[in-house]
């Protein structure tokens, strides 16, 4: 994890208020595991409003066009609130104080070699954000990734181009039924594992917490890995502040909590405590 | 291995003692804000500040309040973390000798719901070496026992205060003042005449702030502290007020975010200065500010940062 101040390449808007960022920082597209993100600070000096920074997942990393080496990093940005609403306002060549790459990135099954193995890659609007990096490892793994996206609308389904131009299997859904199914994304997952072998089958998920929960529930049934990763808003990122907490299930004997910018944000699905969401 | 430094004549004092204790510089971390320090060590430079006030320590480990914890407000947050901590045991085997392999001052931060609590930890810190001080805090909002309840009235606050210091017979004692008071005068009286070797204020102030599409409060605890640059002229008035009023010194706390807000707290009575909220946005922020110190003492031909401290003309 390093500290810098790295300059913003592009800015593409993608429609429906969600914009791509392109910030260029070598070092630190050099660490970047999949499922990790930046604590980004959404205006150009550093003690002004909104203070805190906000985090992003690390979305894609961008490489050399010569040497391949990395050289930047993409992250997704949707105008939410008071920090975003200001960070896609900001142009190219500006520079963002940058924080990362951080956190508790997916784990990756081992090679899987001859045998087929399957991982569901589940996605509920920005969570998209989280998958593709890991789209590309588990791909070099000789594991199939198929992603499942869904989102409001057919507007909303960004940056699946990315998905599609890997060649995976993909399935959308959306509520309002401008593309792909029309409902919530678990439905087509479900039928996909209806009709699936839980022999080598993984899921990850990032989304709105009600979609990560319903995800979580199938693998139990299914009785198979899953990982998830959260979201929370964040003081320090550093697992200083204890601010970004998430119940966990093992409360037995009490609550306990951890933190999604440490032990987080990617978490075996089995160890939230998917009752206590925190708002 | 701690270094002398080498001072060319030129370069100013820094230092400031505080009950016999020598801090390299004037700006130390505030508890809640840099864990146990470790966290922060690659992203700055530990050595370069006068000390760290660690996460406040209870005997046994606080799982603290439901989430959501924090809420971003203008100018500054809200926290109600409800004292999470690891307990003193895995404080001082895990996190107290990583800490010591820095040349910066160790200052723990301990809470409690009741007195027998403060007085435990306190017992038991007392027994290993390398703290600088001991800062009570009695003053924080976000739990429904203890701590607070010490700062509604002066005579509790010396109360624990006394029995405090006389179960810390190793190690200086500072308290950790609350803003939420009518006067904080009485309150810092009382802790000099109960023999606090230093006082430190200000803790955060009570707020809320409401959802209004969920009509629902942003914290869990509905309310929380707040911190950060909207609290300083308030953090300052009460840090001037309580340097008048007491002997002892007065650490000074409360949106402190550059060298020209340390130097406000010094100038209006301040020995030193503790860097919170800032931490969060600025992980450098700390170390920003001893180098920034410096800087205005060299500019403005100061020999001694001492020589600063209470010289506000009014």
């Amino acid at each position: 994890m390093l500290d810098r101040k790295v300059s913003v390449r592009e800015v593409r808007d993608l429609g429906a208020g969600n914009y791509l960022m392109v910030l260029r920082s070598p070092d630190q597209a050099r660490l970047a595991r999949p499922g990790q993100f930046l604590m980004v600070k959404c205006c150009v000096g550093v003690d002004e409003e909104p203070l805190l920074r906000r985090p992003f997942s690390v979305f894609a990393i961008r490489a050399h066009a010569r040497t391949g080496n990395p050289i930047g990093m993409e992250i997704l940005v949707k105008n939410v609130g008071a920090g975003t609403r200001k960070l896609v306002k900001i142009k190219p060549g500006q520079e963002l104080y940058t924080l990362g790459p951080q956190g508790r990135s997916f784990q990756l099954p081992e090679d899987a070699g001859k045998k087929t193995s399957v991982a569901c890659l589940v996605a509920g609007g920005v969570g998209i954000a989280a998958l593709y990096l890991l789209a590309r490892e588990l791909m070099a793994r000789r594991v199939s990734p198929v992603l499942f996206y869904g989102a409001r609308t057919a507007r909303e389904l960004v940056l699946r181009d990315y998905f599609e131009n890997l060649g995976m299997e993909t399935h959308y859904a959306t509520e309002d039924g401008s593309l792909g199914r029309r409902g919530l994304v678990t439905g087509p997952l479900s039928r996909f594992l209806a009709r699936s072998s839980r022999n080598g089958l993984r899921l990850y998920a990032c989304g709105p917490w009600a979609m990560m929960r319903a995800v979580h529930e199938l693998a139990l049934d299914r009785n198979v890995p899953c990982e998830v990763s959260l979201e929370a808003r964040m003081g320090c990122s550093l697992g200083a502040c204890m601010g970004c907490v998430v119940q966990t299930s093992d409360s037995s004997d009490g609550a306990h909590y951890i933190r999604v910018c440490l032990e987080g944000p990617v978490m075996d699905s089995r160890k939230i405590d998917w009752n206590c969401q925190p708002l | 291995m701690a270094k002398i430094p080498r001072k060319k004549s030129s370069e100013p004092s820094m230092e400031v003692s505080i009950a016999g204790v020598r801090f390299k510089n004037p700006v130390l971390t505030a508890s809640g804000t840099f864990a146990y320090g470790i966290e922060f060590a690659h992203l700055m430079d530990l050595n370069s500040i006068g000390g760290i006030v660690v996460k406040g320590i209870s005997m046994k480990p606080i799982e603290g309040n439901p989430p959501p914890r924090i809420y971003e407000t203008a100018s500054g947050m809200l926290n109600a973390i409800g004292w999470q901590n690891i307990g003193a045991d895995e404080f001082v085997s895990k996190k107290l000798p990583a800490l010591q392999q820095f040349d910066t001052q160790v200052v723990v931060n301990v809470v409690g719901f009741n007195l027998e609590d403060y007085l435990e930890v306190t017992r038991f810190l007392n027994d290993f070496p390398g703290i600088a001080a001991l800062e009570l805090n009695i003053s924080c909002p976000n739990v429904k026992h203890g701590g607070f309840h010490f700062n509604k009235d002066p005579r509790d606050t010396y109360k624990v205060t006394a029995k405090t210091k006389k179960a810390s017979p190793r190690i200086p004692l500072w308290v950790k003042l609350s803003p939420n008071v009518t006067d904080i005068k009485a309150f810092a009286r009382a802790c000099e005449d109960a023999g606090a070797d230093a006082i430190s204020a200000i803790n955060t102030l009570v707020g809320m702030s409401v959802n209004v599409e969920r009509r629902r409060p942003h914290l869990r605890y509905v309310t929380g502290g707040l911190s950060g640059p909207a609290v300083k002229p308030i953090a300052l008035r009460m840090v001037w007020e309580a340097a008048r009023e007491v002997k002892i010194p007065v650490v000074g706390i409360g949106g402190i975010a550059c060298a020209a807000d340390a130097l406000e707290f010094l100038i209006a009575g301040a020995r030193a200065i503790q860097v919170g909220t800032a931490n969060f946005y600025n992980p450098a922020a700390s170390q920003q500010i001893a180098q920034g110190l410096k800087d205005y003492c060299q500019s403005h031909k100061i020999n001694n940062i001492n020589d600063i401290i209470g010289s506000l003309q009014v």
